[in-house]
């Protein structure tokens, strides 16, 4: 096992993929007391249509993927986050669109607590009473997101523009959904998931890894898997319109909350190096138009329009590709006929080297930053990584980039037919 | 393990707080400016950073300001207003890039345009006719006003303050730290620049910077930049908090239009941060409900299914453990009833061996942590500054490791419930 340098961060990779398809990934840093450890695989809310093991094909309820989360940490001896807190580690877990993720940080007995990650989550246990009594606590989650006017507005911008993609489903599902859940589903879902060919470990801090390393391996080589083969996953056919040009939802909020963006025409399939070429360059394009520096946004901040809480954000994966844009707003109809306007006029005289060059800088300057927290690392670089990318090498991607590209990113991005808008506003 | 040992000098009023290291790989600095929170004072205090940073007399346009810190590799620079006990604290804080890692030239000297865009900022504001400008502090007052109108947005956080409301009717804690909103209209740009100038000549101010640099070249670059006229300087406040406690518990029920009920309960916890015994109190909140193996979360959300979080929060400069659950809004009268167990158990020293293990276990860890974030290091550093009683990662884990089963009891016996506050849904409302 050798490390991969990256002098421009710094920093030294450790990697090995074992015989069981597992990767793992583990990046020593000098001086830190705490280790962040990461274990993921790639199955998130979206993955809701494959195929199984045994060749058939399967529909799972919505939310499955975050009920499986939940549920895996439960074991027969109880609930791990008891044996984490036995050995002072913090552990949680995430679902997202694409992946699942579970994780602690611990400051001692790295060893026990990397071995007790790895068996819980290669340990399922669902019985029919403990998946009926998680139907409870999930309940309430989806309650909590509910009354959260921030996620209403985002997650109704995602459902106005999208039509069939299983990323216009809540990534919680609702409770109706999650009523039909049953250990036999959660069981399918596993046995086809959480196979270690599907998944990462990556761990970051003040570890050795060497030796580190070897107590995986030998974690590894005392549990059996079947051969891995990579799982078909189907996505219905999305069309490239949106599915309504605004979607409202009614919620008590001091101020309406109206988020807006762009569904991308995805000609195609990008390759990862061009799906990451497109984001960076997009973010560097948002930061021109869109950042507390940019006359868009003193303009409108002048004009009372937006606070100082708006932003933007771009993401792109294989499947879809979006902006989104905006904040609290007094009046979302003319917050985007002023946008519209403002744009067009960047069209025009926008394209400055020297912004350019700031906001490319600024971006730079963000991602060094990223490397102060091991928590950042692991989950940015599993992101990327299970998309084909290294999130290593985003510094010299940054450093490629040309005012062209975010030129050419502008009038292929801005196309209006595509623009879709979510609101939140108080009931009448 | 490098160990943390602050370098410290005092400049012209300023106390400065430098603590050399290469572990990371940008420079920490934050500026916390305290004043006593007041009815009086809380609200143009809180507006003035919200002026500050749209401009400063080297940048006077907010364009040119925010271009200014992108310039900076996106310099951090961000501010947070809040309270501790009964002081308004502003908090100022940059993150920039160490210059080794930008390979930008070789004269390039970040942390010394850090500290001057910092220093500029909040000694050497914009200004106009004698105040600051009035565009901004018309724009500013809009933008602190609807942040306060905005705490409704999230109910969570609307019933937590609230709750806080009720508990301290006749105290100027009850006041958000954001100020207050029937106060903001008559603020003006001449005004409030005189507030500024009695705030930023008697506010007690401590600088810190974290990073691969020292305390005298971090001197060499403050002293030319500060030169704030310094009056005689307030001290940090934390007077006699042993208020009267309430006969009987305060229950207040209010409606709004939601689906989960927000449920807070507050206690009064008369143990204070420098007091000897307060590690028993951090342990007490411990196996409370600070975590997912403590009493709350067992009991409320893994064995009765009620909630999907229920957690318990202490403050220590307050004397105050605010307790916070969502749920279903017909569990109202079983989910208080669960939780006043909990809070019995442990008066009763109902707390396995096992509770105890894993509290101080996680304790250890979340305070052995602390030394990886450059801004935490400085959080708990600012802390001793604050109440006069230092306390290292290392002595807090080591009066932890001691704190016995009997001293959480006891302090069990002296928490009081003082306010359960229920944010339901308007179902079954009574029509006027």
């Amino acid at each position: 096992m050798k490390p991969i340098s990256y002098p421009r961060v710094n920093e030294q990779l450790f990697s090995e993929t074992l015989p069981n398809g597992l990767e793992v990934r583990i990046l020593p840093k000098e001086g830190f007391t705490k280790t962040y450890a990461v274990f993921s695989t790639r199955f998130g809310s979206i993955d809701n249509h494959f195929r199984m093991g045994d060749g058939s094909d399967v529909r799972v309820p919505d939310g499955i993927a975050h009920f499986l989360e939940h549920k895996m940490f439960e074991e027969r001896e109880g609930d791990v986050f008891q044996k984490f807190a036995a050995k002072g580690a913090s552990a949680n877990a995430f679902t997202s669109f694409d992946r699942t993720a579970y994780l602690f940080s611990a400051t001692d007995h790295i060893e026990e607590n990397v071995m007790t990650l790895l068996d819980f989550v290669q340990n399922p246990y669902f019985t029919d009473e403990n998946v009926e009594k998680e139907k409870g606590i999930i309940g309430q989650e989806i309650q909590m997101y509910g009354d959260l006017p921030d996620w209403r507005v985002y997650y109704g911008l995602i459902e106005a523009m999208y039509q069939n993609h299983p990323i216009h489903i809540d990534i919680a599902g609702t409770v109706e959904s999650i009523s039909k859940i049953d250990k036999e589903t959660l069981y399918s879902c596993y046995h086809t998931f959480y196979h270690p060919g599907n998944m990462a470990l990556f761990i970051v801090g003040g570890v050795e890894p060497q030796q580190l390393m070897a107590q995986i391996r030998a974690n590894q080589a005392t549990k059996t898997f079947p051969p891995y083969t990579p799982v078909d996953r189907f996505y219905p056919d999305e069309p490239s319109e949106i599915r309504e040009k605004m979607k409202v939802t009614q919620l008590t909020v001091s101020l309406p909350k109206c988020l807006f963006g762009f569904k991308e025409n995805l000609k195609g399939t990008l390759s990862p190096e061009q799906m990451i070429k497109q984001e960076l360059t997009s973010r560097v394009l948002f930061d021109m138009l869109f950042s507390p520096s940019s006359t868009l946004y003193q303009t409108l901040y002048e004009e009372n329009l937006i606070s100082d809480q708006f932003g933007s954000d771009y993401q792109v994966s294989s499947t879809y590709a979006y902006s989104m844009i905006g904040g609290d707003t007094r009046d979302p109809d003319l917050l985007i006929e002023r946008t519209r306007a403002l744009l067009a006029d960047f069209s025009k005289n926008g394209f400055i080297s020297t912004d350019f060059e700031r906001c490319r800088r600024k971006r730079i300057g963000g991602y060094l930053r990223l490397f102060n927290s091991p928590e950042a690392i692991a989950n940015e670089y599993t992101k990327y990584r299970f998309k084909q990318i290294d999130f290593f090498e985003f510094l010299s991607i940054y450093e490629s980039l040309t005012l062209e590209d975010v030129r050419k990113r502008f009038d292929d991005h801005f196309d209006w037919t595509q623009l879709a808008v979510s609101i939140v506003r108080s009931p009448s | 393990m490098q160990k943390t040992r602050f370098e410290r000098a005092e400049e012209g009023g300023l106390r400065i707080h430098v603590l050399p290291t290469d572990r990371f790989k940008t420079y920490a600095v934050s500026m916390y400016i305290g004043s006593p929170l007041t009815e009086e004072t809380v609200t143009p205090h809180a507006l003035i950073p919200f002026v500050l940073r749209r401009g400063n007399r080297a940048y006077t346009e907010t364009k040119a300001f925010r271009e200014k810190l992108d310039e900076l590799y996106g310099a951090g620079f961000g501010f947070d207003i809040y309270k501790r006990a009964n002081n308004q604290i502003v908090q100022f804080r940059m993150d920039t890039i160490a210059d080794r890692y930008t390979g930008a030239a070789e004269d390039a000297d970040l942390l010394r345009e850090t500290l001057t865009f910092l220093l500029q900022t909040v000694g050497d504001p914009a200004l106009e006719n004698n105040g600051f400008l009035n565009k901004y502090v018309d724009a500013e007052k809009v933008t602190v006003h609807k942040r306060l109108e905005a705490i409704i947005n999230d109910k969570a956080r609307y019933a937590a303050e609230r709750c806080t409301q009720e508990m301290f009717a006749n105290d100027a804690f009850r006041f958000n730290a954001l100020g207050r909103m029937d106060a903001i209209e008559k603020l003006e740009a001449r005004t409030l620049y005189e507030s500024y100038l009695s705030w930023i000549s008697r506010a007690q101010i401590d600088l810190y910077v974290v990073g691969d640099t020292n305390l005298s070249k971090v001197l060499e670059i403050v002293k030319p930049l500060w030169k704030q006229k310094h009056a005689e300087k307030m001290v940090y406040q934390f007077g006699d908090e042993r208020y009267a406690s309430r006969q009987e518990v305060n229950e207040v029920i209010e409606r709004l239009d939601v689906n989960q009920g927000k449920l807070n309960m507050g206690l009064r916890v008369p143990i204070y941060y420098p007091d000897e015994i307060y590690p028993a109190a951090m342990m007490y909140n411990g196996i409370l409900g600070s975590y997912p193996h403590s009493k709350l979360f067992i009991n409320v959300r893994e064995k009765a299914s009620l909630a999907y979080y229920a957690s318990s929060r202490l403050d220590g400069y307050k004397g105050m453990l605010m307790i916070q659950s969502g749920i279903e809004i017909a569990n109202y009268k079983q989910a208080v009833e669960i939780i006043k167990e909990q809070l019995n158990a442990i008066a009763d020293e109902q707390i396995s061996d096992l509770e105890m293990d894993q509290t101080k276990a996680m304790m250890t860890n979340q305070l052995n942590e602390v030394n990886d974030s450059a801004f935490e290091i400085i959080a708990l550093d600012f802390n001793a500054v604050l109440t006069g009683t230092e306390r290292t990662v290392e002595s807090i884990i080591s009066a932890i490791s001691k704190v016995t089963k009997p001293q959480i009891a006891d302090i069990a016996q002296q928490v009081k419930l003082d306010t359960i506050y229920f944010l339901r849904d308007r179902k079954g409302e009574k029509s006027e």
